[in-house]
């Protein structure tokens, strides 16, 4: 929806529409989206992403890229994978200025521990890629 | 006070009486002018309304915490940012921004007949009490979008006589210093914050009729 500036409009109440009932919190772990694999090295990566990325790359806050968007991902997952590495480990500036912090923000993770989850968002975002181009 | 009270809410439902609200950008808060009969006619619904006020707050505080804060504090490295930014020589914080935005909102809408809305901060972990959720629906919505990521809530309260459609948005901790300044604040009633968890929400109220 488009406004015109200082565009002068009448609210129009609707009780149908503005109250939104509690919905059921669904349990991270069971998120459909967030696939499971079969591989323990991206269990543990799984396991470790959801309790220190998802917070902010599940849901695009503060321009963090979203795995399950593959526009988000196709020009990262083409990069070295030691950059990503890298990144996630020391943090980032991108070029727009947004911020990604050193480890997720969680200084105890280990170097093995911020790779398994880079590997874990990689496997979500090449699967989302390949199922937008099949 | 009984009598400035009561006149205030006669000046609100004036003002509601003329049944006009301001969709508007920041820029189009500032200036009134006379408008057509068929631009006044004009309708949009006011859940679109408080989406857009809160579009509007969020890309201005995205854009001061990348362009300004990111940029010189974590790029540059010029200076800092400081809860104490006066005494600090230092940069606002973005939640800071923010809140005195919310501040000089409310004060130049007092002279506006025509915009009727407040938004403010609020949290269920307030380190300044006076943020707190007062109401049951904004209590009810701060938990709502604490524990629903990705949603918003949307209700409606009856507050001193007067109808308000009442909008609650998501304010998640995207960098360390939010998290560790919370977690590390005397007065914080929580101290395990982590980066991706609500904080907090931007409680957005605008009266209706009905």
């Amino acid at each position: 929806m488009k406004y015109g500036y200082r565009r002068i409009v009448k609210a129009v109440f609707s009780a149908a529409v503005v109250t939104t009932a509690a919905l059921d919190s669904q349990a991270l772990a069971e998120k459909a989206d967030y696939l499971q694999s079969g591989n323990k090295s991206l269990q543990q990566g799984r396991i470790l992403w959801l309790e220190n990325c998802e917070g902010c790359h599940g849901y695009g806050i503060a321009d963090a890229p979203v795995p399950m968007q593959p526009d988000d991902w196709k020009h990262r997952v083409i990069k070295e994978r030691e950059v990503l590495y890298l990144h996630a480990i020391e943090g980032f500036i991108g070029e727009d200025y947004s911020m990604m912090p050193a480890r997720g923000g969680n200084e105890a993770l280990s170097d093995d521990q911020v790779k398994a989850a880079v590997d874990y968002m990689l496997f979500l975002a090449n699967f989302y890629i390949e199922r937008q181009v099949n | 006070m009984k009598d400035q009270k009561q006149k205030m809410k006669l000046n609100l439902k004036h003002k509601m009486k003329r049944n006009l609200l301001i969709a508007t950008s920041a820029v189009s808060i500032a200036t009134t002018a006379a408008v057509s009969a068929e631009v006044s006619d004009a309708t949009v619904s006011v859940k679109a309304m408080a989406d857009a006020l809160h579009l509007v707050m969020d890309s201005d505080r995205s854009v001061y915490t990348k362009k300004i804060v990111n940029r010189l504090v974590k790029k540059d490295k010029v200076i800092k940012a400081s809860e104490h930014f006066e005494d600090d020589k230092a940069l606002a914080l973005p939640a800071q921004m923010f809140r005195f935005g919310s501040e000089l909102a409310a004060k130049r809408a007092e002279k506006m007949d025509d915009v009727n809305f407040s938004y403010t901060l609020q949290s269920l972990w307030p380190i300044n009490k006076q943020n707190a959720p007062k109401t049951e629906a904004e209590k009810t919505g701060l938990k709502y979008v604490a524990e629903n990521k990705g949603k918003n809530y949307y209700t409606t309260e009856k507050l001193g006589g007067i109808n308000y459609f009442t909008a609650i948005y998501a304010d998640t901790g995207v960098a360390p210093v939010c998290v560790s300044c919370h977690n590390a604040h005397p007065d914080t009633p929580k101290k395990d914050f982590k980066i991706g968890d609500v904080m907090g929400g931007v409680v957005i109220r605008i009266p209706v009729e009905g």
